[in-house]
């Protein structure tokens, strides 16, 4: 039974890689005029990693950040990580202008917002973990004030700045996957390698984590030490999904429990590839039905915020009925 | 002899609110002066009657209001973080005055307000049905909850209205303003003074009802009917200053906090400073939000939101403070489990 | 192991004052007392879950806190009271998590053996493809013995293993505590707070009071009318069943 189970996972893995691929191809192809064969496929690949680049962050970082509190209804995104992205992007456009090289240099733009985000957002939750004793709930709450927070400076920096500079930066605070350049997107990718390849030894800890406490100190884990840099890991993956693609707030709730709903083992390597790879499916789902049915009628962020919601309730209802 | 203390401080409070009100009217870029009123310049007058006085009036219902609109969701939840920000009423509202803009682009205030007061009934009910379902009530786990389901509704709202290209307008009519009170358009918020003296009237009703069914039946005490009666009332508050003012995020939060921290739980008798303290912080509040860019102004949505979390942060770090008794017995049963016992 | 002058304080209060006693090694230790008499807290303190605040646990020579948490987790194992996990977990993962001081994630061949005996021993056979959320409370903690006996380790501490089980998986419980310690030479520690087990399964009692040791000694020098007295503040009669000292308190 136990090695069924594991081919199970397995196969599993190997459907999503394939209707993951499906959806990417689909993605790439549909459509195409072939007169303009070579620009689509330029505007379309680029669109295509950053929706890979967002679900691989936002999807690991879940499932880390979940079995780390051992709670499976909660996401990273409510850290205030959104807001604390917008705060950066006002700061800079009011105080460089909006005809600043700072602003309008995308490859700058991404180095501060990752440096910023990561800086601010590890000294601060950090702080806060040490402070609450590593009581991530509390945390959370907190960091649902500081989304307040920072979104109250943010607006109002935006009344007291002039309309033009508005504009600008109204633009770069939507969730989108336009637009990204290639150089972001291969920063982006060295940068997850760079966090995955650093935090690889705690991550593989995880499957001890999630026995708790007591036991993981048990047998022989430094849990605290651990605990900590995962979530700094969770925190800094979420800052670079946030950078590349802007804020998402819902995707990470949907696709880790997808992944655990799918993969029923407590081994984070199926649990984080998979909703890693649901990530992927989703959001190249939503962009072409909002590409080719809904003619961008709506976006993606709207879709999976309303579909995420009603995921999340019923998530509450079953989970106590259990 | 406490006794006597705790009526100085009330008295102390209400002063300073009266003193802080006079001073209120004064602050603006029309000069009017004290010996102007009294004298009876017309022009003057007119300021005062049709623009100050309603701003005045405006402020303190809504401190008064929310305040307890917010204590009430405490008592009946039994959970200090739990108000009509992290309870969805608020986002419900919104959601309710979105729905008359695409419907009803004429409705008058009054409409508005039924409609948002309707949406706002509705969301509180859904989630205080969902913590009621919840089995293991953990303190923070019930305002999470919360928030996620504002923000779902949230989600709708901005699909609505990125849907009817009403993103625009949406910001303008959500983010909580005083400056476009006058006379004739506010009136609405008067509705709470009712509303809170039947807050009064049935405080221990609120109280029974929050130690659960079983408590309240046994002290003969129709538990739904209560619950539901009370959260219509903070739903009724919050919609009508939706509707007038604009959202006001926090104050349901933090002032019954902080008022319970210089005179204990005790719910009996502090509902009078808990009103107090809410009057006073808006009034507070709007006083920085005229004059921080002065001529201009800004949202007091904003200013709340930014004194607002600070305050609520400082809070939730002195109620982690080892010498506060509740957390001190948690952390020596200490399964410390980070938050595991949640769903345990 | 040594434990001596042992001090905890969370804020002003000290929830452990002074402690100090040696575990008697290869016999079945149980530390009783009244609700807040420290003795979690030592448990913890003595496995490294909970920092403490001063004294000194000499352990093989060597103070715990400068074992390498990865050795001393093979010669110390710990089950506590709150054991909730929201992992999809079967029965056999979780004893081969018993094995991970050991060989990390990936098992041996050797691991396997450890896990199938520990599962053998405790009678799991036919629930160790089982989730852990389908088994029972008794079955359950059948699972988490079987964990500690493949952690293969010489110390065993157990902070209270007989909450909320039923008459019959308690005492069955508490003859498992005695296996291990009669059969496979371990040395164990546990918490009770039901003394007649304590007097019953163990050779030692450890009673603690308001954060002091009350009395250490056999089970014999411990169970008296007059000690129990001065523990509880109850009245106690003693009655001799099997040899053994039974209480009985109103």
């Amino acid at each position: 039974m136990h090695s069924t189970k594991r081919i199970n996972n397995r196969a599993i893995i190997v459907g999503l890689l394939v209707i993951m691929l499906m959806a990417m191809t689909c993605y790439q192809f549909i459509n195409v005029n072939m007169k303009y064969f070579d620009f689509v496929m330029r505007l379309r690949s680029p669109k295509l990693l950053a929706m890979t680049v967002a679900a691989i962050c936002i999807g690991s970082a879940s499932i880390m950040f979940q079995s780390v509190i051992n709670n499976r209804i909660v996401t990273p995104c409510l850290l205030g990580m959104n807001s604390l992205y917008i705060l950066i992007h006002t700061v800079v456009v009011f105080v460089f202008g909006s005809t600043s090289t700072i602003v309008n240099n995308q490859n700058l733009a991404f180095i501060l917002d990752v440096l910023l985000m990561g800086i601010i957002a590890t000294t601060i939750y950090g702080y806060l973990f040490r402070k609450t004793n590593y009581n991530v709930l509390y945390v959370l709450l907190i960091g649902t004030v500081l989304a307040t927070f920072f979104g109250s400076i943010s607006s109002t920096l935006m009344r007291i700045m002039e309309p033009n500079s508005f504009a600008t930066l109204q633009d770069s605070i939507l969730a989108s996957f336009n637009n990204i350049n290639t150089d972001v997107l291969v920063m982006a990718v060295v940068l997850i390698i760079g966090v995955f390849a650093t935090f690889w030894k705690d991550i593989q800890l995880l499957d001890v984590i999630t026995l708790g406490r007591s036991q993981a100190i048990n047998l022989g884990v430094d849990y605290d030490k651990t605990i900590q840099r995962i979530l700094m890991s969770v925190t800094l993956l979420i800052a670079i999904a946030t950078a590349v693609v802007g804020p998402i707030s819902f995707l990470g709730l949907i696709i880790a429990n997808i992944s655990r709903q799918l993969f029923s083992t407590y081994k984070h390597t199926y649990l984080i590839a998979g909703s890693a790879m649901v990530g992927v499916i989703i959001l190249v789902g939503c962009q072409l039905i909002v590409e080719h049915v809904l003619t961008y009628n709506a976006t993606v962020s709207v879709f999976i915020n309303i579909f995420g919601g009603i995921y999340f309730l019923y998530l509450i209802l079953k989970t106590q009925g259990a | 002899m406490e006794q006597k203390k705790q009526n100085l401080i009330s008295i102390g409070l209400f002063v300073a609110l009266i003193i802080l009100s006079f001073i209120s009217i004064f602050i603006g870029v029309l000069d009017i002066s004290l010996s102007g009123i009294l004298s009876g310049d017309y022009y003057q007058l007119k300021i005062l009657f049709a623009s100050r006085l309603p701003r005045l009036l405006a402020i303190l219902c809504t401190g008064v209001g929310m305040s307890i609109a917010g204590l009430i969701m405490q008592q009946l939840c039994m959970n200090k973080f739990v108000s009509p920000t992290t309870g969805a009423t608020i986002s419900s509202a919104q959601l309710g005055v979105l729905i008359t803009l695409i419907l009803m682009p004429s409705a008058t205030i009054l409409e508005k307000t039924a409609v948002a007061f309707t949406t706002s009934i509705i969301g509180t009910w859904i989630f205080v049905y969902f913590t009621q379902k919840l089995k293991f009530k953990d303190t923070i786990m019930v305002p999470l909850i919360g928030i996620m389901f504002g923000s779902v509704i949230g989600g709708f709202t901005n699909y609505f209205a990125y849907k009817y290209n009403l993103l625009q307008s949406l910001s303008t009519t959500f983010v909580g303003e005083f400056s476009l009170i006058i006379r004739g358009r506010y009136e609405i918020v008067f509705l709470i003074v009712p509303l809170v003296i039947i807050a009064y009237i049935y405080a221990n009703h609120f109280n029974i009802v929050g130690m659960g069914e079983s408590f309240a039946t046994n002290l003969g005490v129709n538990h739904n009917l209560i619950l539901f009666g009370g959260l219509s009332i903070a739903a009724l508050i919050t919609a009508s200053v939706v509707v007038t003012v604009g959202t006001i995020s926090y104050i349901g939060l933090i002032v019954p906090n902080m008022v319970a921290m210089f005179r204990g739980d005790k719910i009996r008798g502090s509902m009078l400073d808990i009103s107090l303290v809410g009057a006073l912080f808006v009034l507070i509040c709007d006083m920085i939000a005229r004059l921080v860019i002065f001529p201009y102004e800004l949202p007091i949505d904003l200013v709340i939101g930014v004194i607002g979390s600070i305050l609520f942060i400082g809070l939730m770090f002195k109620k982690l403070n080892p010498h506060s008794k509740p957390l001190k017995a948690k952390q020596k049963k200490e399964t410390q489990a980070i938050g595991g016992e949640v769903n345990a | 192991m040594k434990i001596s002058h042992l001090i905890k304080k969370y804020g002003e209060k000290s929830v452990v004052n002074d402690v100090t006693f040696e575990i008697p090694k290869g016999k079945v230790t149980s530390m009783i007392g009244p609700n807040g008499a420290g003795k979690s807290t030592v448990l913890n303190i003595i496995t490294r879950l909970t920092q403490r605040d001063g004294g000194q646990i000499l352990f093989e020579g060597k103070d715990i806190k400068d074992w390498q948490s990865k050795e001393l987790s093979k010669k110390v194992a710990i089950l506590t009271q709150s054991n909730n996990i929201q992992m999809k977990l079967t029965v056999k993962e979780l004893v081969s998590f018993g094995r991970f001081p050991y060989s990390g994630s990936r098992l041996t061949e050797q691991d396997y053996k450890f896990v199938e005996q520990a599962i053998k021993y405790m009678e799991l056979e036919e629930f160790q493809d089982r989730f852990l959320d389908q088994l029972s409370g008794g079955q359950r903690q059948r699972a988490y013995i079987a964990m500690v006996i493949a952690q293969d380790t010489d110390y065993v501490f157990l902070d209270e293993p007989t909450n909320n089980l039923d008459i019959y998986h308690a005492s069955n419980m508490m003859k498992i505590a005695r296996k291990l310690c009669d059969d496979l030479g371990k040395t164990v520690v546990m918490v009770l707070h039901e003394i007649n087990y304590a007097a019953f399964y163990s050779d030692y009692i450890c009673a603690f009071k308001d954060g002091k040791l009350h009395t250490f000694g056999t089970v014999e020098e411990v169970i008296q009318k007059d000690i129990l007295k001065s523990i509880y503040n109850v009245d106690f009669e003693i009655m001799e069943i099997q040899d053994k000292p039974l209480s009985i308190y109103f």
